[in-house]
């Protein structure tokens, strides 16, 4: 396939066009989507504290603590959830879901409810924990962990859906290029080979069929053609008259 | 082909003896869609001919020798009842779902035998996590006056209010057995204790136990160590047992399934955690002790000397006690084979056991509150039947009675340690495990 130097520069721009299309939207969408996720993520973990604070209200003051554990197990069964535990305004844990047992982080660590904490715990992984006051915090506290590792395994299916997505268009795109490109350049390199017959004089010995096809279009290739043919039957330049069918400047 | 051999030659039994309408009953027991036509079952789930029960328990999974272990216990009093006529007429049929000791099962088997099979009463549920699951399915139903009768669970929620009212319990609580645990280990000096616990509604309950009994004393638990449900005995425990080292404890208590406390009770030993290991009769001990001696055989004692399980039952060998040889004697007549749709062929059933000896309990005190429902029984008299049970000997030496303000029929705890592979009765704390 034949592509005229003219067209291979347009090719390389479209290429270097996708390229930039692409990797600026991969990158503006892994921020967006991070930023998306990992707020949705803490929003809905917040939203299940906050419902769990609300139903142990009951269930601490007036029942037992496997109903607080049947409870807790329930929510823990969510995807991207990794751990739950509930504390009492004395700072006792009354349910939790760790095995083997709590990490040392986290009975260690300064009790900040309401805000979000980042915890990397020792076997487990990175995790955003946030919490919840049990009855504005007179009864306890919930703590809700995500594992960052799942909302990074979403960001980065989400992403790679998208570089997948952007990798089939441009390959499809530098495919119908070429095409396009070829398709387009094909009454150009007509045109050439036609001016260079008209050079070589050889149109004396009668028109090809190549020669009849390039001189028939009704497009500029075809315009330029005759006037070709024109200048190449008139010998003296000052006889030229233009003919009727070239297009003028306006 | 040991199995393969056992039951050709109880067949070969049961079928030259006169226990041959037991076969047939057995199919009818284990109410097949074949043996209780819908067409036939009403609404109240009673007959001219049956009284269906629906139970849903561990058939299958790692806690499958509990709902094994107890149906066998409870079929083997209900054959005695139907040989010997039924209750006014009518047999008493079992209904049988596995829930694998599963809460998500568990919920969907009780909707179905409330809905579909149209049961007269829930009955023989294994385990704490189902069973808390389940109630408020009953509370769901509550027009239709379903009751959940004798659950093989000590927790409080089928206990105490709001779902007391849908339960019926025999056995002690495990805050009952907890607390009995932690004031005979108190009263040897081991005050150091730690718990080893399901990290589920069923470990909570008796980690909840044994905070609340230790608090009696003014002291607190030393640590905890917990596993997920459904381990197997190949399961390593030794992170567990690490984190309760730390903490230098004088005795653990497990409330666990028999084969993930087997598993600590191996890896304890074997790191060096040489302190009783107490469990709860939630266990299965038989089945616990069982996986010991599958594994080390005569080695075993290195581990079992250890133990110390609570039980809610009397100890089976005591043939003193009338029920006590009723049970031996019906095990032995009938000896119940797990349900043939839910049959593994790796489980050999044990000939007696803590927890069959409670499922015979329970059948023999639901047969009698059947028969004080009368001949024409209905859901909506049947708590009044309970009710009527005042100081009943249910033959164990211990008085049963029910009434609205107490739904638990028994208080006894009993404590057991391992001598010759078989758990007998502790009396002396002191001689046995003071520090």
């Amino acid at each position: 396939m034949k592509v005229s130097r003219l067209f291979q520069r347009t090719m390389f721009g479209i290429f270097f066009l996708f390229l930039l299309i692409g990797v600026s939207t991969s990158v503006v969408s892994i921020y967006s989507v991070d930023l998306h996720l990992t707020s949705e993520y803490e929003e809905n973990s917040r939203d299940i504290a906050k419902t769990i604070a609300d139903a142990s209200v009951d269930i601490i003051l007036n029942r037992d603590l496997s109903s607080l554990q049947s409870l807790i197990d329930q929510f823990i069964e969510i995807q991207g959830i990794s751990y739950i535990y509930i504390v009492n305004d004395t700072d006792e844990y009354l349910a939790h879901t760790f095995v083997p047992g709590i990490p040392e982080e986290i009975l260690e660590s300064e009790r900040r409810v309401g805000e979000t904490v980042t915890r990397n715990l020792a076997g487990m992984g990175d995790f955003v924990e946030v919490s919840s006051y049990i009855l504005a915090g007179h009864v306890g506290s919930v703590h809700i962990g995500m594992d960052v590792s799942h909302v990074s395994l979403a960001i980065q299916q989400a992403i790679g859906n998208q570089i997948y997505l952007i990798a089939i268009i441009f390959f499809v795109g530098i495919f119908a290029s070429i095409w396009f490109v070829s398709f387009a350049a094909k009454p150009i390199n007509a045109l050439l080979d036609y001016a260079v017959t008209l050079a070589k004089r050889e149109s004396e010995e009668g028109s090809s069929e190549t020669d009849e096809r390039v001189l028939t279009r009704n497009d500029e290739v075809g315009h330029l053609a005759r006037l070709f043919q024109y200048f190449s039957t008139v010998s003296d330049p000052d006889k030229l008259e233009q003919p009727s069918d070239v297009p003028s400047k306006e | 082909m040991a199995q393969l051999t056992r039951r050709q030659l109880t067949q070969g039994v049961l079928a030259s003896t006169a226990i041959v309408p037991w076969r047939a009953f057995a199919s009818d027991l284990v109410g097949q869609a074949t043996t209780v036509p819908s067409g036939t079952l009403t609404d109240s789930g009673v007959t001219d001919s049956q009284i269906v029960l629906g139970v849903s328990t561990a058939f299958k999974g790692p806690s499958r020798g509990l709902g094994i272990e107890l149906y066998r216990g409870a079929v083997s009093y209900f054959a005695h009842v139907n040989d010997q006529g039924g209750v006014h007429g009518r047999r008493i049929v079992l209904k049988l779902r596995n829930d694998g000791y599963q809460p998500v099962p568990a919920v969907e088997n009780s909707v179905k035998l409330i809905v579909d099979d149209k049961v007269f009463a829930l009955f023989g549920y294994v385990g704490t996590p189902t069973v808390t699951r389940v109630l408020p399915v009953l509370k769901k139903f509550q027009d239709r006056d379903f009751l959940l009768f004798f659950p093989f669970t000590g927790a409080q929620p089928q206990r105490q209010p709001p779902y007391d009212e849908f339960a019926f319990n025999l056995r002690a609580s495990y805050k009952q057995e907890t607390a009995g645990l932690v004031d005979n280990l108190m009263a040897i000096g081991r005050e150091r204790i730690a718990v080893f616990y399901q990290a589920d509604a069923y470990g909570r309950s008796g980690w909840a136990g044994v905070r609340a009994a230790l608090k009696e004393h003014n002291t607190k638990l030393v640590g905890e160590a917990t596993y997920r449900r459904g381990e197997q005995y190949t399961a390593v425990m030794r992170a567990q047992v690490e984190r309760l080292k730390k903490v230098n404890p004088d005795a653990v208590i497990c409330i666990g399934s028999y084969a993930a406390c087997a598993a600590f009770a191996r890896d304890a030993i074997d790191n060096g955690l040489e302190i009783p290991i107490a469990n709860l009769s939630f266990v299965g001990s038989e089945n616990l002790l069982k996986k010991l001696t599958d594994e080390f055989g005569s080695e075993s004692e290195r581990y079992s000397r250890w133990l110390v399980n609570s039980q809610v039952v009397p100890s089976y060998e005591d043939l003193s006690m009338a029920s006590i040889s009723e049970y031996a004697d019906l095990m032995q007549r009938y000896d119940p084979t797990p349900p043939p749709e839910f049959e593994e062929h790796d489980y050999v059933p044990f000939a007696k056991s803590f927890t069959s000896l409670e499922g015979f309990l329970n059948a023999k005190l639901m047969t009698e509150i059947l028969v004080r429902a009368g001949p024409s029984p209905s859901r909506a008299l049947l708590e009044d039947a309970v009710f009527s049970i005042q100081n009943h000997d249910l033959g164990i030496g211990e008085q049963v009675h029910f009434s609205p303000e107490r739904r638990q029929g028994l208080d006894q705890v009993y404590y057991t340690i391992v001598d010759n592979n078989r758990f007998v009765g502790l009396t002396d704390w002191k001689a046995k495990f003071a520090v």
